[in-house]
């Protein structure tokens, strides 16, 4: 069963949508039968100033995006840096055995923001 | 006639729908008009539901000026708004719920060439209907009990959510052993055969997958030059489309001529099952090769051109399914599947609907279920490795 967290982030969610102006763009997912969550976002320095996805899989994967996106937003690339896998589990609150796979989902989101952000960086510096 | 039951079930607390699906071999000997009559209460009191419970599906009724007052005869049946199956493509998805989330039990998807998935969520009710109908029609046209199955796919335990092979999965509960040959995406013909001998004269053998990894199966026996004596009540079931990820479409006749020459089966042992994992019905070959719908779900055949138009029985066009099992999500699907009704009487004496696939909708942009990539996936190891799958070509 769905926890109210993720019933109310899927049901409900607030960072659906694409950026015109998105300076960071990405999509991660297994491209044979898995979830696949496509990430908008707009960095102003170090600070992600905004951000939306568009998401395709279950439920809680489609929450997981959401609540990523409300804990990016506003935030330093550092602060998002500075969370441990046990943070980003918490985020997701309960979770049954079969929806466990969206820890994983939190944190390739994490790690691929960041990845993106560090890339834009070095070309910039370039 | 049927007014009277169902509203005799539903003031004893009993859901009529669930009364219905347990009896679906006595639904196929009810003469063609009574089980009409029956479909149009059950698929009217489910749109009535759907209508109630579902503000986006409402609003699309609404648009198209339909009430569930508007739904008087069995005629009146296609009326129904009928929700696109790409929208359970979409990233909207949840719009489509008639329950909340949280009443949802199970989230099952297919995957077609575009991979993105389709979701279908279903809640208790779904679910309890549509395991019983499945194996309600299991037991209707296979008579099965016991035997041994040897699935040509990979384990619920490998791809858990995905539909086709929940559907067959189910089958494995009516047979005393099963065993999935195709592991980590691996598929060895060589422990398929073995699998076969060590069952040989302790159980009725039968055959379960997609067509394509059947007929992979059966190319490597002609390239060992290997026949295999199936025993006198197996079979082998398909399910999960004729088309390859190529593009290239099995054909039914050469595959049956297949298996009866190096399977050792007869034609009637052959059965073919369409379904989709948006809906709950199966439709089953019988012994004749004629496929049976589920008797209590409605298929309407629609002109592509314009869908408010029915076809008639022996005339090709696009599939809409009228499901009064779905509870979670309004069960009137517009496939993209082209089909026929079959005209005339049955064969085998069955009352109830007859389908024959023709093809996937021209203009769909893809095609396929989960059996279209884990095609593609053994293509794809196979070339990496020849040593997965030795020999066949």
């Amino acid at each position: 069963m769905y926890s109210d967290l993720i019933v109310q982030h899927f049901g409900d969610p607030q960072f659906v949508g694409d950026l015109d102006d998105k300076n960071i763009e990405f999509e991660i997912g297994n491209p044979v039968c898995g979830d696949r969550i496509q990430v908008h976002a707009i960095t102003n320095g170090a600070t992600i100033e905004n951000i939306v996805f568009r998401a395709w899989g279950c439920a809680t994967s489609v929450a997981t995006a959401d609540i990523f996106c409300e804990q990016a937003k506003g935030q330093s690339l550092e602060q998002l840096e500075s969370r441990s896998e046990n943070d980003m589990a918490q985020m997701l609150g309960d979770l049954e055995p079969s929806q466990q796979h969206c820890v994983s989902i939190m944190v390739a989101l994490h790690r691929r923001i960041l990845a993106e952000a560090s890339e834009k960086e070095v070309t910039h510096e370039l | 006639m049927f007014d009277n039951f169902i509203d005799q079930a539903v003031k004893l607390g009993l859901d009529p729908l669930k009364i219905a699906v347990s009896s679906a071999g006595e639904l196929f000997d009810l003469p063609e008009e009574a089980l009409d009559q029956f479909k149009l209460r059950i698929i009217k009191d489910a749109f009535k539901f759907h209508y109630e419970e579902n503000a986006y599906y409402r609003d699309a009724c609404q648009a198209k000026g339909i009430h569930p007052d508007s739904i008087k005869t069995f005629e009146d049946l296609a009326k129904i708004p009928l929700v696109p199956i790409h929208i359970y493509k979409s990233n909207e998805s949840h719009k489509l719920l008639s329950v909340g989330l949280n009443k949802i039990e199970l989230e099952m998807r297919s995957t077609g060439t575009s991979g993105i998935p389709s979701v279908s969520r279903r809640c208790s009710d779904t679910i309890d209907g549509a395991v019983l109908s499945v194996y309600a029609m299991y037991r209707e046209f296979f008579k099965i009990a016991k035997g041994a199955g040897l699935y040509l796919c990979p384990s619920t335990e490998e791809i858990p959510e995905m539909g086709m092979i929940k559907a067959l999965n189910m089958f494995a509960g009516l047979l005393d052993t099963h065993r999935f040959m195709v592991k980590n995406e691996q598929f060895i013909p060589e422990q398929a055969v073995e699998q076969l001998e060590a069952w040989e004269n302790n159980f009725t053998r039968h055959i379960i997958g997609p067509p394509f990894l059947i007929n992979r199966f059966i190319r490597y026996l002609k390239a060992t030059n290997k026949k295999i004596q199936l025993d006198k009540g197996a079979y082998i079931i398909t399910l999960g489309g004729w088309k390859r990820f190529s593009g290239e479409m099995l054909s039914r006749e050469e595959f049956n001529q297949e298996c009866i020459e190096w399977l050792g089966v007869s034609k009637e042992q052959i059965r073919d099952i369409y379904a989709l994992v948006e809906s709950n019905v199966v439709a089953i070959d019988d012994e004749f090769g004629e496929k049976h719908v589920t008797p209590f779900v409605q298929f309407s055949v629609r002109d592509p051109k314009q869908l408010d138009r029915e076809l008639g029985p022996g005339e090709t066009g696009q599939l809409a399914i009228l499901d009064p099992m779905a509870r979670s999500t309004p069960g009137f699907i517009l496939t993209e599947d082209l089909v026929q009704i079959m005209p005339g009487e049955s064969k085998s004496g069955r009352s109830g609907q007859r389908m024959q696939y023709v093809m996937r909708l021209p203009e769909s942009t893809e095609f396929g279920c989960c059996a279209v990539n884990l095609d593609k996936q053994l293509d794809d190891m196979e070339s990496e490795s020849d040593s997965a799958c030795p020999v066949v070509s």
